[in-house]
């Protein structure tokens, strides 16, 4: 849409981004819009006065243009939405609306709020959609799983909206990450507040989307196509950004901290939407160009509260005057009066049309029969059946062909002489320079996804040349451009963050933490952003990234640490940790061809380990289902359940306790989510004993969890209480140490005799003599 | 004449062998120093090793495949 049509749509979208919003205001405030009563009992942070920005914004980009907004966008959401709807066609328009969760809203609109065309209809879908999410109901755009402050709709462009402060700079990082890879003509926005200045991950965001590779070293010249869309409200919720929180006296020179081109930073007035459409539009053009990212730092101002608890003490009544007295929507409308655009009558019909609109939407979405609420069910399925997708989506094609014959590269030429099997004739494990390692399968999966799935992406820390620290992907530099296989910067945030951004967006990341222990400077990128989005889109979309973490050892207390319970713990994350090469490449090429996040935890003490229980690790390609347990020896006296590395301790107790007498059955869980208890149960069944054996500490860990379910579910089977034994709640002491921290054979066999077999005679072999009790007392 | 030797190099964090991928000179090629003599591999990398000295190639005990300790001498150059 072009000229004083345009200017006119613009003046009318703000106005029904404000009604909107003024009726969230006054279900909070007084129970009610209208003659509507409503109790709304969840979050309204709220943009009123900021509308210029979001309309501004999104009159500049297309549908394609993806936009990741912040627990504040609603307005920029209704900006966006309402921007697509001028530019997508009628038939476009009902294929989105027809297709949109079976139909469940459009009938819902063309019941309540029906419309003369298409675009009417879609308008009314659009604010249905919106406002029924934010009461969480079944036809909200995300089925009741976001709420206000999660909402999106990707048909028309808008991409997760996100209550973690900043954290949709790095996810939209990620969607320009892929859309370059992928050559396309369009932009990723992220949409942040001043305050998201403060945060590390929008800094690591930036570094990364101006990364010199992309300009020096990527086959397709150019920088990210990231616009850092910052709306600048001088508040994060009480603090000041410029003045007593931030070090930046204006946020725009941030940019030339980061690059010699200032990340073509610019401070914009936000209150006028034709300066922001202005300025969006010429960094969309540098973007496109490859000279991205860029920074806006758009001035605005919001009237409402932080949130409807906010009273305020933080400004004067004076500065809410100042601003009030340029308020975007009134300023707007008076200059187009005053250029003889729009005269008075027709200003006032468009607030009378949208007002009227707005009641009939508020009505719909608060009466339970158009917008029904979310029931649990019998089964909860309605929420649990949303964690995970459980399946697997092919590629469309092939990826192009590789750099070089892939059998004259060093370690493919290697791996073929090696043996596939561990052992040699007389049954001794063979050198891991001489046979099949953990390293060696996990590269073969991976390698073979490369080569036949171009939604594959590597990267991570050191992963190019130096292989990834452990040389897991020595040799992969020789095949792959870098847009296949890259080094990120040392930003465990923007590498989880990215990968999310990347795999909503059609990609298939698969990410390196070079230590498990790194999984803190990552925490919420995969604990709240990796697990939550499938469930939180209601299904609609996938995040299908793996994320490779090695678990260390002699390397001491920030470098030892078995945090696969962290995994686990967190709702949403497949979790595995393989003990065998045969294993290894089994899980791993099934994590690869997952559409669900699989976090792959790696024992730097089993990278050289060869086969010991297969005869061979298949050269082809083959799939272990993630989930299930293996039985490693048969045994008749007790099993024994180990997590990962616990595996060869385990076994070599079996082998002294045999001389004994006493037979163990040994499984390895090599999943920890899901985990499928039945061979297990039927392991406890026939010897009604269980030791559960990890490295990673005791309390709350995962074996907890296990062992506590086993014992509800063989209750009866059992002889005696189950036991764990895990590593003590210490720090890793360094590697002379680790004898008395991971546990060890003669520890194994300790806990077996004494409290699973009841042998009172038993004099202690291992490192473990300690009172438990009083230890668990002191917290340690 | 001097005869330097060519030795397996220490190779870091408890890896106490490495084997030979490529022999890329043989007894009578004449070498100069820093030019790569031969291809060595451990799990986690391939290396060239390079020689010590400008000179002849009089000696070379190792094969092709061959695992090798720490510290052992692969080659000898009359430099
Ligand atoms: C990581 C994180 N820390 C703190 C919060 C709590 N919080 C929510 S909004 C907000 C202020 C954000 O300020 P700004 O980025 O300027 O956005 P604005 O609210 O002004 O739109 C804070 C501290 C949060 N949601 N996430
Ligand atoms: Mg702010």
């Amino acid at each position: 849409m072009r000229g004083p049509g345009a200017l006119i749509e613009a003046l009318r979208q703000m106005t029904v981004i404000r009604a909107f919003e003024n009726g969230i205001a006054s279900l909070k405030s007084k129970g009610g819009y209208g003659d509507i009563a409503y109790a709304y009992r969840g979050p309204a942070h709220l943009s009123i006065g900021q509308e210029a920005a979001a309309v501004g914004a999104a009159m500049a980009l297309t549908p394609e243009d993806h936009i990741f907004g912040s627990h504040r966008s609603h307005g920029e959401f209704l900006a966006k939405g309402l921007s697509a709807i001028q530019n997508l066609g009628d038939n476009a328009l009902n294929t989105v609306m027809e297709s949109h969760g079976g139909g469940v809203l459009l009938r819902a609109v063309e019941t309540r709020l029906p419309a003369e065309n298409a675009r009417g209809l879609a308008e009314n879908f659009l604010l249905m959609g919106l406002l029924s999410e934010i009461f969480m109901r079944e036809t909200g755009f995300n089925g009741g799983m976001g709420g206000s402050m999660h909402a999106f709709f990707t048909p028309f462009g808008a991409y997760p909206n996100n209550a973690i402060v900043g954290a949709s700079a790095g996810i939209a990082t990620g969607a320009g990450l892929w859309m370059k890879s992928q050559g396309r003509d369009s932009i990723a926005v992220s949409m942040t507040g001043d305050g998201s200045t403060g945060c590390g991950p929008v800094w690591e965001a930036l570094n990364f989307a101006g990364m010199a590779q992309f300009e020096r070293l990527w086959e397709s010249r150019g920088f990210l196509p990231v616009l850092f869309f910052f709306t600048n409200n001088f508040y994060a919720m009480g603090g000041q950004t410029g003045g007593e929180t931030m070090a930046w006296d204006r946020l725009a020179r941030i940019g030339a901290g980061l690059r010699d081109d200032a990340c073509h930073a610019e401070t914009v007035d936000g209150t006028n939407p034709l300066a922001v459409a202005d300025a969006v539009q010429r960094k969309r053009r540098l973007l496109l160009d490859g000279r991205g990212p860029a920074i806006l730092d758009v001035e605005c101002y919001r009237f409402s509260g932080h949130s409807t608890t906010d009273v305020n003490a933080y400004r004067t009544k004076d500065e809410i005057a100042a601003w009030d007295a340029i308020d975007p929507i009134r300023s707007y409308r008076d200059s187009l009066v005053t250029e003889g655009i729009l005269d008075g009558a027709a200003a006032d019909a468009i607030q009378t049309e949208v007002d009227t609109r707005m009641k009939a939407v508020f009505a719909a979405a608060a009466d339970p029969e158009a917008a029904p609420p979310v029931r649990l069910g019998d089964d909860g399925a309605r929420v649990g059946g949303k964690m995970f997708a459980d399946s697997e989506t092919p590629p469309d094609g092939g990826p192009p062909e590789p750099l070089a014959d892939p059998g004259k590269v060093a370690r493919i030429r290697q791996n073929a002489k090696k043996s596939r099997g561990g052992r040699d004739a007389d049954g001794e494990p063979l050198s891991p320079l001489r046979a099949i390692t953990l390293r060696d399968g996990l590269f073969e999966a991976v390698l073979s996804a490369l080569l036949s799935d171009p939604r594959i992406m590597i990267y991570g820390e050191e992963c190019r040349e130096w292989g990834g620290a452990f040389g897991v992907y020595r040799g992969l530099s020789e095949l792959f451009p870098h847009d296949r296989v890259f080094n990120a910067p040392i930003s465990e945030a923007a590498i989880v963050a990215t990968a999310v951004g990347a795999s909503m967006e059609g990609g298939r990341p698969v990410i390196e933490l070079m230590y498990a222990d790194f999984i803190g400077r990552a925490g919420d990128e995969l604990f709240n952003q990796l697990a939550k989005w499938r469930a939180m889109s209601n299904g609609s979309l996938s995040v299908p990234v793996v994320v490779r973490c090695s678990v260390g050892s002699r390397y001491g207390a920030q470098h030892s640490q078995d945090w696969s319970g962290l995994a686990a713990h967190v709702p949403g994350l497949k979790v595995i940790y393989p003990a065998t090469p045969y294993d290894a490449k089994g899980l791993m090429a099934s994590a690869l061809a997952s559409d669900d996040p699989v976090i792959v935890f790696e024992s730097q003490r089993l990278y050289d380990q060869v086969e010991l229980f297969r005869d061979a690790v298949p050269n082809g390609d083959y799939r272990i289902p993630i989930g299930a347990p293996d039985i490693k020896r048969v045994g008749g006296d007790v099993t024994v359940l180990t997590v990962g590395p616990a595996l060869y301790p385990a076994l070599e107790a079996a082998r002294s306790l045999e001389t004994r007498g006493v037979s163990l059955e040994v499984i390895d869980a090599r999943s920890l989510v899901p985990f499928d208890y039945g061979p297990v149960l039927d392991s406890v069944s026939k010897t009604g004993r269980l030791l559960l054996v990890s490295e990673a500490c005791e309390r709350g860990g995962f074996t907890m969890t296990l062992s506590s379910n086993i014992t509800r579910f063989a209750f009866d089977a059992l002889k005696v209480p189950p036991r764990t034994l895990g590593s003590p709640n210490w720090i890793v002491p360094g590697a002379d140490l680790e004898y008395g921290y991971f546990p060890q054979s003669p520890d194994i066999e300790d806990v077996i005799l004494t409290d699973l077999m009841g042998d009172t005679g038993h004099s202690r072999k291992g490192a473990r003599r300690w009172d438990d009790l009083a230890l668990a007392r002191s917290g340690l | 004449m001097a005869r330097v030797e060519l030795k397996m190099p220490e190779l870091g964090n408890e890896i106490t062998e490495a084997q030979i991928d490529a022999l890329l000179k043989e007894v009578g090629d004449r070498v100069s120093e820093g030019e790569e003599i031969i291809t060595i591999t451990t799990p986690k990398v391939t290396m060239d090793l390079e020689a010590p000295a400008s000179g002849t190639v009089v000696e070379v005990f190792v094969e092709e495949d061959e695992i090798v300790a720490v510290g052992a001498v692969l080659a000898v150059i009359e430099a």
